[in-house]
């Protein structure tokens, strides 16, 4: 497989000059750098601009409600174990209406790569503040200011018990690739935040701001280490980007494979008249 | 139900009423009498009121009790909670410690005091060894129950309850008279068993292999029951976060091709409300149990009310077909469930099982020969060629692929969508579609005709109820005609779409009409007004607030007073 046999026939409706563009792309070299196949792929969003991507990728998609991504992703990936789950969505999807489902999907180490697109606005409903919006940013939805502090998503991510957590830039499409082939091949739950420009809702500007800042994690930085990680969050001067945490422990399916032996040993499968005895009063 | 008894059992958390009727009844079930035994508590998670009321009967049971032959009381500020839900037959006994004297409003009855806490520290095994004395129920199958009740606690507590058992059935009150010789032991044993769990065990027996659900009262045993077995048969039971992600869970798992369910109540249902109408745009199969309680909001979590009605018909913004069904009793909640899989996997769309806290909770004996219900599998599409997964067909359903077959990728969506799935804010194509996944409902109704009638053949009055009120009914319309009248039912057990025109064949051979439910607002009687024609004038309507069992009684009352008057 190579990158183009994951692009579908539908044309993306982002503005010109939107970050996802290139994150699409990421999203065609790395599903083809994961040896993914197309048909045992399947992409799994909520609602936002960036959850249309699923549509112009050739696998199984799934545009779902607002939110949801992370909750229809894992049904679809613990009911077929042998498919490689990716969620996909903005910042507002995952951290603001979804946000409890992101909570639970980062401790539960359930196996799937989530990729956030993060704008720092709400898209598709026209430039509202949302959840990583800076504070004072005026905005359709802040007339005044913003009022809130925003959120670092890898932090959260981090501190929540997701066993992998980077951070991209979607103008940088070769480290974002790399960055994204890994979050796809990690066993258990890998989180990429990948910084992606609206040039509509945020201005030309943000796009060279971002580059600008960005800046490669140290090469001696110890992934392992919650705090060193963190150390990288919160950021406001600089974007470092990279690896921030990669640690192994079990994962939901694991876990489920263990409530499996657990529950039945080497013992076959009950029939229906052995679970009926549990009604039998003799 | 002349050869019946009734018998309830009042404490506070603790006192172990709610174990002990457990005991009577299994020890009845296992002797193969008829039992229908149902629960009711406080809202306290301990040290609340609590009560148990066991009906016992050598012919099978359909409705639970009406009125109690014997009341063991704890505490009387306990019985005064649940005293507007209780009646008490003018010749019940009742059994109350010698500290605690009954109320002035019982003094008619026989009163019998009996040192419950001094006679032993397991007062409620006491209190069955009276009551087994006193109806005859074999002492060697109640303490065969003990010791399969307290199997895990081991023998030391075995003994104990044993001992106390024994205990009171040497306490004989004197004169205590009345034995049941009409309870007749037939020997064949029954099973024991609640409507969740048999909702559960449904959900097994459609070929359920992956459960995601969120903790409710008065839906959890579907919880508990499927976390002990479906890891057993190689499925998986999720709990998660809330009932947002779980019926999402069920979504995203049906997609990927297992047959997936959730169980939940109002509160619950009212969180799904966005995910029903995603999987009906989608085409997604869903099954969604809801085990009812008194609404709006929290409302009682504990009592039962058939108040979810509309919210399950019309939940969901948008035109979003959907198919509801209604189980009747605790055997009902078993062929119900898997009815819900089989049309929700062929239609591909969400199936609401309306279950209520009567059915859920109580515990009801069941003849394993009937719990067997034919499944109906997935179709799942092979294409070879360009693929339309929301292809328009006659019958409304399209090829569905899973993920992992390799020509048979789709995207699908919340979205309008067309054929192959890509977005569409096309009216032709929203009508289309609207029109297609419509079609399937047309094909459903005409395939799953599900309802009970009973009664008269050429009925004078015709009574239209559904869900747990169903068995209730059912007694009330034979000790009507029993008493000369000519009185039949009506109850669907599919409420959409509803088996209308044999719905309106029954209503129109009718006199007159009376609707039975338990919803102050009377949402079925509004249901069937919109669905069928009622005939004006002579409809009447019993509509009331759950939270109390319906009566043989209230339906009776209300057929002389509303209709025959």
């Amino acid at each position: 497989m190579n990158a183009n046999d994951f692009k579908s026939d539908l044309k993306p409706v982002w503005c010109p000059g939107c970050g996802d563009f290139a994150v699409l792309n990421s999203v065609y070299r790395a599903l083809a750098a994961a040896g993914c196949a197309p048909h045992e792929t399947v992409l799994v969003s909520g609602i936002g601009c960036s959850s249309r991507l699923p549509g112009y990728v050739e696998t199984y998609g799934f545009n779902s409600l607002h939110g949801r991504a992370l909750p229809i992703a894992i049904g679809a990936k613990v009911a077929s174990p042998r498919m490689t789950v990716v969620a996909v969505g903005g910042d507002g999807d995952g951290l603001a209406i979804g946000g409890n489902h992101f909570m639970h999907a980062a401790r539960r180490n359930v196996d799937i790569a989530y990729i956030m697109m993060d704008n720092e606005i709400y898209g598709l409903t026209k430039g509202q503040a949302g959840p990583t919006t800076p504070t004072g940013d005026k905005t359709k939805s802040t007339t005044y200011g913003n009022p809130d502090p925003a959120i670092d998503p890898c932090a959260l991510a981090i501190s929540l018990g997701a066993s992998w957590v980077a951070r991209g830039f979607s103008g940088d499409v070769k480290g974002t690739t790399e960055l994204m082939t890994r979050a796809i091949r990690h066993h258990g739950f890998a989180f990429l935040n990948i910084l992606s420009p609206c040039v509509t809702w945020r201005g030309e500007e943000q796009h060279k701001e971002l580059r600008a800042k960005t800046r490669a994690i140290p090469a001696d930085h110890d992934v392992t280490s919650r705090e060193a990680a963190l150390r990288f969050t919160g950021e406001h001067d600089v974007l470092t980007t990279g690896v921030l945490y990669e640690v192994a422990r079990p994962t939901l399916l694991d876990e489920l494979a263990q409530i499996e032996r657990r529950a039945r040993g080497s013992a076959p499968p009950p029939t229906r008249d052995q679970i009926l005895q549990l009604f039998q009063m003799r | 139900m002349e050869n019946a008894i009734t018998f309830s059992i009042v404490g506070s958390g603790g006192d172990g009423a709610v174990v002990a009727g457990d005991l009577i009844a299994m020890a009845c079930a296992a002797r193969g009498l008829h039992v229908m035994k149902t629960e009711a508590y406080g809202p306290q998670i301990r040290g609340g009121e609590s009560s148990s009321t066991v009906r016992i009967s050598s012919a099978p049971l359909v409705a639970p009790a009406e009125s109690n032959d014997a009341l063991v009381v704890f505490r009387f500020a306990d019985f005064a909670r649940f005293r507007s839900e209780m009646a008490l037959s003018p010749d019940c006994v009742v059994f109350h410690e010698p500290n605690d004297p009954p109320p002035a409003e019982l003094a008619a009855l026989r009163c019998i005091a009996v040192p419950f806490g001094e006679l032993a520290r397991e007062k409620n095994m006491v209190a069955i060894g009276i009551l087994g004395a006193m109806f005859d129920i074999p002492g060697d199958e109640i303490r065969a129950a003990i010791k399969k009740r307290f199997r895990k606690k081991g023998e030391t507590v075995i003994e104990a309850n044993l001992k106390a058992f024994g205990v009171g059935q040497a306490f004989q009150p004197a004169s205590l008279g009345r034995r049941l010789e009409s309870l007749r032991y037939t020997g064949t044993p029954h099973l024991l068993m609640s409507g969740n769990e048999a909702a559960a065990f449904g959900a097994l027996h459609a070929g359920c292999t992956f459960f995601a659900g969120y903790p409710i009262t008065p839906s959890s045993e579907i919880l508990h029951f499927l976390s002990d077995w479906l890891p057993r048969i190689g499925g998986a039971c999720v709990q998660t976060e809330d009932e947002l992600a779980a019926i999402g869970a069920v979504v995203g798992a049906s997609f990927a091709g297992a047959k997936a369910m959730t169980a939940t109540s109002g509160p619950g249902l009212s969180l799904m409300a966005e995910m029903l109408g995603l999987s009906s745009i989608a085409e997604i199969p869903s099954v969604i149990v809801d085990v009812q309680r008194g609404g709006p909001s929290t409302g009682i979590p504990t009592k039962s009310e058939q108040s979810d009605l509309f919210h399950a018909l019309y939940a969901s913004h948008g035109d979003t077909p959907r198919v509801v069904l209604a189980c009747c009793d605790v055997e009902d909640a078993f062929h119900t469930t898997v009815d819900a899989f089989n049309i929700a996997e062929e239609y591909q769309l969400p199936v609401i099982v309306l279950s209520d806290q009567l059915i859920g909770q109580r515990r009801e004996t069941v003849d394993a020969a009937s719990l067997v219900h034919d499944v109906v599998q997935r179709r799942i599409a092979l294409p070879v060629d360009e693929y339309k997964r929301y292809a328009y067909t006659e019958d409304g359903v399209s090829p569905m692929t899973i993920p992992g077959i390799e020509h048979g990728m789709y995207q699908t969506n919340g979205l309008e969508h067309d054929e192959l799935g890509r977005p569409s804010s096309m009216y032709v194509v929203h009508e289309q579609m609207n029109d297609k996944r419509h079609r399937k409902l047309d094909a459903i109704a005409d395939r799953y005709r599900l309802f009970r009638r009973f009664g008269a053949e050429h009925p004078e009055l015709g009574i239209l109820c559904w869900g747990s009120s169903a068995g209730t009914v059912r007694e009330a319309v034979e000790r009507m005609n029993g008493m000369g009248a000519s009185v039949a039912a009506f109850v669907p057990r599919i409420l959409a779409p509803l088996p209308a025109s044999e719905l309106q064949a029954f209503v129109d051979q009718c006199e007159r009409i009376l609707v039975v439910e338990l919803s102050h607002a009377a949402q079925f009687h509004r249901y069937l007004r919109s669905e069928i024609d009622l005939p004006r004038g002579r409809t009447a309507v019993l509509a009331r607030s759950g939270g109390k069992t319906l009566t043989v009684s209230e339906v009776m009352a209300a057929a002389v007073e509303k209709v025959m008057a």
